[in-house]
């Protein structure tokens, strides 16, 4: 039998119901006082502009009238972008941009890093070098890989027609079959680093004595590496994979400045074409209702992102 | 050097400059500073050196030299395809304004001409603009018409409307009210390279008279030498393309609306008239036909048609007499064998009219910046210091400072800067002047209209390469800008 003394008793009546949320959330109370300061920030700079995003998306915003004349039109906006064509032709461009420049990346990056995981001479520099697509300023690599690609006088050009391989210089950023692919190229360089740091770090975590243990057992290099070292890189790859389609999906600086989206839009990206929407043509309510669209999209990611995330804390607190 | 002979083309100025009077004319022009209706470069020469002007002493009128105040200012400044020389000349008014203004602790930003709308557009979104703007000749009735602007006309800061072009004053007025104040005010001309010219069997000292020479030249050009005939600029976003495509467009007798008649209404959409479509259908011949202009086009902007222009691989382009200065300033720059190839071009750089179209029209767009002051609700602060504003306008409207940051390729927009020693200075030092002033009667504004930006900057450009890319046909093209207009003037 348990006694129960007067002070025990004062301080259960104070507490909310011994389960749901309530429960939790004055058991961490302290831990709540802690991150408010915090929360009330976010509320300020990412609430609220949420809140107004999705507001704006309701309103009209004609050249002539200044934001706070505008006019309410309901869902209009999500109608005009769902029947404009643009938008299905800036969709499937995004979709292109976002799968292929973040499976390639992926790819490119993992390979990278296996063959760095291995030590030999010059590891350390080779490193360094391929991280450097990473650390450059986005701006300055987007006007050096314009040059890079002019149709007129780029380096590859120059090269090409030099070594007598083209009559002419190949056309990459002023044609609209490949201007998306040159541009997921100039992407892929840049971002490969940051997928082959991640992997690189995933690749510490696999336990040396489980490969040696295959080793010992006759597994060939492939089965080690598909039956030990990839699942344990799971997570993270899922990670990476979660991050760079994120970043990819609110890509701007390198379609922006070498292209514009252009030529005929054949660029245009999500977040390029919300740009132009909104601060070239200041129609701040379709470029909102473009943005809500994309929220939910990145939001979905990112549920996925936390779900990786918590999946592997679970692991790791049940190992 | 040879200078070209302008003979006819300035008979024909004269003819177009009753045509000019008229279109500029306002009723309030009484005694004009200058006489528009004699308009030509004798006239210019004649004019220039007559009249000294004390700059100090005509602002100390409008605001005391020993105000004390503060002022933010962005402006439209120098960017990578402007001559040092024009560096040299901003550098030169900031600190005179200083030396001028002691007490005024001024607080300037330059931003380029494709930057500058965008940002003004986001501070003015959150009441962070600043006090005073100089703006580009599109942007005046869009923020006027917003209300973002207060009124302000040549007269609050000493000077008459009559001082400046008519045209200009056009595009700082929405609604009978004036917003703003012309800095300067220029037309382009036609660039060829005499030594391509030569080689590709054309008459060195001879430009195409008309688009369609243009079209044929630059054939025959690439066909000859391998190189690109005809700048060809159609990047979005970008101010050097409606400067480029609107005289081809005006000439062939084309238009966005009736802005090239005597008396604009704006009412009618003619982005779609065979006329227009024939002028982009001359686009289309060079770039997609004859493959003779630089591939580079749609990513192009001016700035990236002069290296290629001093390399010798680009035989016309149109473009300011500051090109000139471009060219030798890179020149300087150029090492080794560059350096005389360089010189070769400069050598043989020519200076001519903007070509006609098929029923002779000639056409050029009216271009230039205006200075305004805004409404104190949308500075960052609250405060609006009217005086220290006004100090920095009357200033550069001068005779003095309209012309000297109109030095190198560009025109003052008070009419005094004409009469000024310095524009005789520069009349004798800017090569190829002339030919721009020549071209004023021809100018031709965009329409004063909010929607103007947007449809020069992006619609306009937009059609060029929806057809240039094949995306569209010529006709889809020019049916689906149409379209795109009438939609935007559709709204408020």
């Amino acid at each position: 039998m348990t006694i129960v003394t007067g002070k025990a008793e004062a301080r259960r009546r104070l507490q909310p119901g011994r389960s749901g949320v309530l429960r939790k959330i004055w058991e961490h109370r302290a831990d709540y006082a802690y991150v408010l300061p915090a929360i009330a920030v976010m509320l300020i700079v990412i609430a609220y502009p949420i809140y107004y995003t999705i507001e704006l998306s309701f309103f009209k915003t004609p050249p002539g009238l200044q934001l706070r004349d505008k006019i309410f039109i309901g869902f209009d906006n999500y109608t005009t972008i769902l029947a404009s064509r643009v938008f299905w032709k800036v969709t499937w461009n995004t979709l292109i941009w976002t799968l292929g420049s973040t499976f390639i990346s992926f790819v490119l990056g993992f390979a990278a890093a296996l063959a760095l995981h291995r030590d030999f001479i010059g590891r350390g520099v080779l490193r360094a070098i391929l991280i450097v697509p990473w650390v450059i300023s986005a701006v300055a690599a987007s006007y050096i890989w314009r040059w890079i690609y002019h149709s007129d006088f780029g380096i590859i050009g120059a090269v090409l027609v030099g070594l007598g391989l083209a009559d002419r210089p190949p056309n990459f950023i002023d044609s609209v079959s490949t201007v998306l692919p040159s541009l997921i190229v100039v992407n892929i360089w840049r971002e490969f680093p940051f997928a082959m740091i991640m992997m690189m770090a995933g690749l510490q975590t696999v336990p040396e004595q489980l490969l040696s243990a295959a080793k010992v057992d006759g597994a060939s290099a492939w089965q080690r590496f598909w039956h030990v070292t990839f699942p344990h890189l799971r997570n993270v790859s899922t990670v990476t994979i979660l991050l760079l389609a994120v970043a990819n999906f609110n890509s701007f600086i390198i379609p922006w400045i070498m292209t514009g989206g252009g030529p005929s839009n054949a660029s245009h990206i999500w977040i390029t074409h919300i740009y132009e929407l909104a601060f070239g043509r200041q129609l701040w309510g379709v470029a909102s209702a473009y943005s809500v669209l994309l929220f939910l999209i990145l939001m979905t990611l990112g549920y996925f992102y936390v779900r990786a995330l918590s999946g592997n804390e679970r692991k790791e607190g049940t190992a | 050097m040879t200078r070209i002979t302008l003979g006819s083309a300035v008979l024909r100025g004269t003819v177009a400059t009753a045509l000019m009077a008229s279109l500029m004319s306002t009723s309030a022009l009484g005694a004009p500073p200058v006489d528009l209706s004699k308009w030509s470069p004798e006239y210019v020469r004649s004019i220039a050196g007559t009249q000294d002007f004390d700059t100090a002493a005509d602002c100390a009128k409008v605001t005391p030299l020993d105000y004390k105040g503060r002022l933010t200012f962005w402006y439209q400044g120098v960017f990578e395809g402007d001559p040092d020389l024009l560096r040299q000349y901003y550098k030169e008014f900031f600190e005179t304004f200083r030396k001028t203004y002691p007490n005024i602790q001024l607080e300037e930003q330059a931003l380029t001409y494709n930057d500058l709308l965008d940002k003004f557009r986001t501070a003015l979104l959150g009441n962070a603009a600043p006090m005073a703007v100089r703006l580009q000749i599109l942007g005046g009735t869009e923020f006027a018409s917003k209300g973002y602007l207060e009124p302000l006309k040549p007269e609050d800061v000493g000077y008459s409307t009559d001082d400046f072009w008519p045209g200009a004053m056009k595009a700082v007025t929405w609604e009978d009210v004036t917003y703003g104040i012309p800095t300067n005010n220029e037309t382009m001309a036609f660039i060829w390279n005499a030594d391509i010219f030569k080689r590709a069997g054309l008459d060195p000292d001879k430009p195409p008279a008309t688009w369609d020479d243009v079209v044929k030249y630059s054939k025959q050009i690439h066909d000859k030498l391998g190189i690109a005939g005809y700048g060809l600029v159609a990047r979005k976003n970008a101010g050097n393309t409606p400067y480029r495509f609107m005289p081809q467009l005006w000439a062939y007798g084309g238009g966005v609306f009736d802005e090239a008649t005597a008396n604009p209404t704006y009412k009618e959409v003619e982005l779609n008239s065979p006329q227009s479509k024939a002028a982009l259908q001359a686009s289309y011949d060079m770039y997609v036909r004859d493959k003779s202009v630089p591939v580079s086009a749609l990513t192009n902007q001016q700035a990236d048609n002069q290296p290629l222009f001093l390399a010798g691989q680009l035989g016309m382009m149109i473009s300011h007499p500051s090109d000139y200065d471009v060219m030798l300033d890179l020149q300087k720059k150029a090492t080794g064998t560059d350096k005389d190839k360089a010189q070769t071009v400069i050598d043989n750089m020519r200076y001519g009219l903007i070509p006609t179209g098929p029923d002779g029209k000639r056409a050029v767009v009216f271009g230039g910046s205006n200075i305004h002051i805004l409404k104190p609700e949308y500075v960052e602060g609250g405060k609006v210091d009217e005086p220290a504003a006004k100090a920095i306008i009357c200033m550069w409207t001068s005779p003095e400072w309209s012309l000297k940051m109109a030095y190198a390729g560009s025109n003052p927009g008070n009419l005094n800067g004409f009469k000024t020693k310095w524009m005789k200075e520069r009349l004798d030092n800017i090569e190829f002047l002339d030919v721009t002033t020549s071209m004023l009667p021809y100018g031709i504004p965009f329409p004063a209209l909010p929607q103007s930006p947007e449809i020069m900057n992006i619609i306009v450009p937009d059609m060029l390469q929806n057809a240039l890319t094949g995306a569209m046909t010529v006709d889809e093209a020019a049916d689906d800008a149409a379209e795109k207009v009438k939609d935007l003037m559709g709204g408020l």
